[in-house]
């Protein structure tokens, strides 16, 4: 910045005092974000602790029952371990998947790398909905690895509209969002420091654990972090895998809001999720910064 | 080589988990040709039928239009606040600066959901509602900028500033400058961001959960309903226009700025 200011001669910085300030650039996204983002979220923190009256969404009246409600019911606690068990498994799956798969794309060599970029960032851009879609006609009741497995005498498996259904449109959803974080930070490893490794007679295995996979540790877990968030608030795999057999919080919260109408229950049920969430976080990005301590810059 | 084993070993994996992400893709645009009502191996033969089907489906046509309305609105108000925005975060700000980038790309950080349903709220308490495009428009592009904005913002850090310089110090006007000079080099940034915000508002769901009204329905919403009670093949001609729009956004960024940028130095 100093550097392009030094760079403006007395002509310019003459027509640049006629020129309007250049904080008004920054008004309508600004105030854009603050009526329509900012102000709507304190909004709901606000909803939490109201009461629901009857014939009306909501009253006046401050109140902590809306917490007390959710927080005293096992139901409620089993619906949310069940969300934050299939937010870890799938953070867990696409790790395992997403590894190679950014490795292959950081190592590939100059014409195939925008192939494989874009290979990856075609699903990314398809809608959830459309790639259940696609789920459903590989995994449904007539779907067609049940017909392989009719066709080749072995009956048929329940797919879909169960917990693995829904794990395999989760795992699916967001496996590029953790290949890409990764592969941002294999990126920044030079080739070399693994040849260097295995040129001092390290086995390319050893060179890879005690070489490449640490220095990538940064990428794995930003990428965690986020398939995790996003996990959690999954909404439309749920629903359209798992069928009604498989609650998660995002779906009784939906629920609540649209068709109980009762908002502050609703607004308090989220918070209580993403409350959790932050808790998981906080305590994971502890751990994370005493594991990176380790890795050698 | 034996010293490149676990690369293969890492490249073999990759194909295979290409091929889980391409698979229900590709079967949905398999399904739209096919002929029959479900699909089978083999294929029993190409037809356009479900195309025609969804043509004539009024619902599933009036949500494409309105769909298509929205986010063109999405894009052109996103584009513009989030690119000026961007200006002014990377050649302006200061001290403000990390402050303002984290509120620009908040709306990234945060479920989609719960901003969907702070805003179905916010709407109710301040006397909106949610009838017509105006909640669905604000919702969508509450998400939409922070791409334009990471996008310009990556194209303004790299940008040579001496090239304006010397275009005013010729006599150029700073309109005339910023026209000539500024805009035909930040163009692929501007472009991208508004072709990722298009897209964005075309296949958000979430938000749109909570926003729609009736009569007022989006393309993925429409889908959604449909696919909670039938499975026919209509609906894959329905998603195999929104793969081909997909599909479309990815080349277009790809000729226009690189993959690279959107991936590397952009959004994440």
């Amino acid at each position: 910045m100093a550097r392009a200011a030094e760079l403006t001669g007395p002509e310019t910085r003459r027509l640049n005092r006629l020129s309007p300030p250049p904080a008004l650039l920054l008004v309508p996204a600004g105030l854009f974000l603050v009526v329509f983002f900012l102000v709507p979220y304190l909004n709901m923190v606000r909803m939490s602790f109201l009461t629901k009256a009857p014939g009306a969404a909501f009253t006046h009246v401050l109140t902590v029952e809306n917490y007390l409600r959710v927080l005293q019911d096992a139901f409620y606690w089993r619906v949310i371990a069940r969300t934050f068990w299939l937010a870890g498994l799938t953070t867990l799956l696409t790790l395992i998947l997403g590894y190679p798969l950014a490795y292959t794309i950081a190592r590939a060599g100059g014409r195939r790398r925008p192939l494989l970029l874009m290979l990856l960032l075609a699903p990314l851009l398809v809608g959830a909905v459309v790639r259940s879609y696609g789920w459903m006609i590989w995994l449904g009741r007539v779907g067609l690895i049940n017909q392989a497995l009719r066709a080749l005498g072995w009956g048929e498996a329940e797919l879909m509209y169960n917990t693995l259904g829904v794990l395999i449109g989760l795992v699916h959803v967001y496996l590029p969002f953790m290949a890409l974080a990764i592969a941002s930070s294999l990126e920044q490893i030079p080739a070399d420091v693994e040849l260097a490794a295995r040129s001092l007679g390290a086995s390319p295995w050893r060179a890879f654990w005690r070489v490449t996979w640490p220095l990538s540790l940064p990428g794995v877990f930003s990428g965690a972090m986020l398939v995790f968030v996003l996990a959690l608030s999954a909404y439309v795999i749920p629903i359209l895998l798992g069928g009604n057999n498989v609650l998660v919080m995002p779906m009784l919260i939906v629920q609540m809001l649209l068709d109980a109408f009762h908002w502050p229950l609703g607004s308090a049920m989220a918070m209580v999720l993403f409350g959790l969430a932050s808790l998981v976080l906080w305590l994971y990005v502890k751990a994370m910064n005493r594991a990176l301590r380790w890795i050698p810059r | 080589m034996r010293s490149t084993s676990y690369r293969v070993g890492f490249a073999a994996a990759a194909v295979a988990v290409y091929v889980f992400l391409l698979a229900p893709i590709a079967i949905v645009v398999v399904a739209a040709f096919n002929s029959g009502e479900y699909l089978r191996f083999p294929p029993e033969g190409f037809s356009l039928r479900w195309f025609s089907k969804f043509l004539a489906s009024e619902p599933f046509v009036r949500s494409f239009w309105f769909s298509l309305k929205l986010a063109s609105l999405v894009t052109l108000l996103s584009t513009v606040a989030g690119g000026m925005a961007a200006f002014f975060v990377v050649r302006h700000a200061r001290r403000s600066r990390d402050f303002l980038r984290l509120l620009l790309v908040a709306p990234l950080q945060l479920p989609a959901i719960l901003t969907g349903i702070a805003l179905l709220i916010f709407f109710y308490s301040v006397g909106i509602g949610t009838r017509g495009m105006t909640g669905l428009l604000i919702g969508h592009t509450v998400v939409s900028l922070p791409y334009v904005f990471l996008m310009v913002s990556s194209v303004l850090l790299r940008f040579d500033r001496t090239l304006e310089e010397a275009a005013r110090s010729l006599g150029a006007s700073p309109w005339v400058t910023f026209r000539r000079v500024t805009l035909p080099l930040v163009q692929g940034g501007v472009v991208s961001g508004a072709l990722f915000a298009f897209i964005t508002s075309f296949d958000q769901f979430p938000i749109s959960l909570l926003l729609v009204s009736v009569g007022n329905t989006t393309l993925p919403i429409q889908l959604f309903d449909y696919l909670r009670f039938s499975f026919d093949p209509t609906a894959a001609a329905a998603s195999t226009v929104s793969i081909a729009l997909s599909v479309a956004v990815v080349w277009l960024i790809h000729r226009l700025v690189g993959l690279e940028q959107v991936t590397w130095g952009g959004p994440r």
